[in-house]
């Protein structure tokens, strides 16, 4: 699931069938699991979505059901104050994941928010794979930075962190030195 | 040391007033790194928490200067805290001149930052480490080993706070937890940096109008400075009215 600006963009990308489905049924009724996990800003899990808990979401737990879906698991895609939307996983048989799986699906939603995040700021593919590897070591001076350039500019921080990455790619600088300039308010980012 | 014991007593019974509805985890951890720093006559603390194995980052502070989370952000590759994650006991170091072997990137960046000293007590739950609470000092000397417990004490009391009191039997809870407060400090930051742009105020300055405004209206401090973010909440109104250099609680 994509939103840009509270705009239910729909999905992304679904690996198969019945993952296709859970997103549809998710935009058109409006509720589900990827939702929640979005607006709350945690991960969202149901291993059973006949148990009780899941009554919380009456018109699209039975519809997923009847698909064959048994067991559904949201991670939201963010940073900070950033939403991007959230990362689905299903399976046909209830269940929890294991730990070791809950922990790669986190992982792999905090490398999507980063993926995501780059080819916003228009990157070329070459470019990603270093700035991924230092996904988790995003420097706080990258978030204040986003901050000032948000308001600087009038837009929303997830749109500010986008222009300082392109301005640090279209310098070939790393974007912890360009965040630090701003900061030093030494640069503007136009 | 009756002072201490006093300052010792208000602590707790502070700490046991925030564990309520309406918690504010990263408020609750910045007013323990402050008190960390009055109990044993240091010169800074800060708690770094992991929400994926090995990854520390920097969850409160004693203070927002910039050259301050940096030195703690920095252990996320080496340093005492790191050290102190991993083997899941206190490391001290009584004088960080002879450390360069053991730190060979921390120990002269904590030097060139003014620090003599440094130790690291372990957040744990269990026979789960989540981070660590450090302690610097300007002076080379060491901590003695009654203040060591009062910080592991400190320490375990701050890792109950992050669980909310609630039973944390999947670390599946405790990673959601640790997730949300670490999610929660880069909130903070990205507020910091409207605060800053919009009022002129340096980074420490809007972290404390951020704080204050936050006491003031009864509102979680995470919550004012999503406000901030998303500019439903003014700037202007978050430092309107107030003091410079607030005291510190």
């Amino acid at each position: 699931m994509f939103k840009i600006a509270d705009r239910h963009h729909g999905s992304l990308g679904s690996s198969d069938h019945a993952a296709a489905l859970l997103e549809d049924l998710q935009f058109t009724l409006g509720e589900g699991p990827c939702i929640d996990a979005y607006e709350a800003g945690r991960s969202v899990s149901v291993p059973d979505l006949d148990d009780a808990a899941a009554h919380r979401w009456p018109a699209l737990v039975p519809a997923l059901i009847d698909t064959g879906i048994r067991a559904v698991f949201a991670f939201p895609l963010q940073l900070g104050t950033i939403r991007l939307g959230a990362l689905d996983l299903h399976c046909g048989q209830p269940g929890d994941l294991r730990t070791q799986q809950y922990d790669d699906a986190r992982i792999v939603a905090e490398v999507v928010t980063h993926a995501l995040l780059e080819l916003q700021a228009g990157t070329a593919t070459g470019a990603l794979a270093p700035e991924l590897e230092r996904a988790e070591t995003l420097r706080i001076e990258v978030h204040q930075a986003s901050g000032m350039v948000a308001a600087q500019l009038g837009v929303g921080v997830g749109e500010a962190l986008v222009r300082l990455r392109a301005h640090a790619y279209a310098e070939g600088r790393p974007v912890d030195d360009v965040a630090r300039d701003v900061i030093a308010r030494k640069l503007r980012i136009e | 040391m009756p002072q201490r014991d006093a300052l010792l007593a208000q602590t707790f019974v502070d700490i046991a007033d925030t564990l309520v509805a309406d918690f504010d985890v990263l408020d609750y951890l910045s007013v323990l790194t402050g008190r960390c720093v009055d109990l044993f006559d240091l010169s800074e603390a800060g708690i770094m928490l992991a929400d994926t194995p090995g990854a520390l980052h920097v969850a409160a502070s004693s203070s927002e200067r910039m050259g301050l989370l940096e030195l703690f952000e920095l252990q996320h590759d080496e340093g005492p805290c790191l050290e102190c994650y991993r083997t899941g006991g206190q490391v001290a170091c009584d004088d960080l001149a002879g450390a360069s072997a053991r730190w060979p990137v921390f120990a002269p960046e904590a030097m060139r930052a003014g620090f003599g000293s440094v130790f690291a007590v372990p957040l744990r739950l269990r026979d789960q480490i989540i981070g660590s609470l450090n302690l610097l000092r300007h002076q080379a000397n060491d901590l003695a080993p009654s203040d060591l417990l009062i910080a592991q004490a400190l320490a375990d009391v701050a890792t109950i706070g992050i669980l909310q009191h609630r039973a944390a039997d999947e670390s599946r809870l405790l990673t959601e937890q640790l997730q949300y407060a670490l999610n929660s400090r880069v909130v903070i930051e990205q507020a910091k940096g409207v605060v800053s742009e919009h009022t002129g105020r340096d980074m420490p300055d809007a972290f404390a109008a951020l704080r204050s405004y936050a006491r003031e209206h009864n509102a979680r401090l995470v919550d004012v400075a999503e406000a901030v973010a998303a500019r439903t909440l003014p700037a202007h109104a978050v430092v309107a009215g107030k003091p410079r250099h607030p005291p510190r609680r």
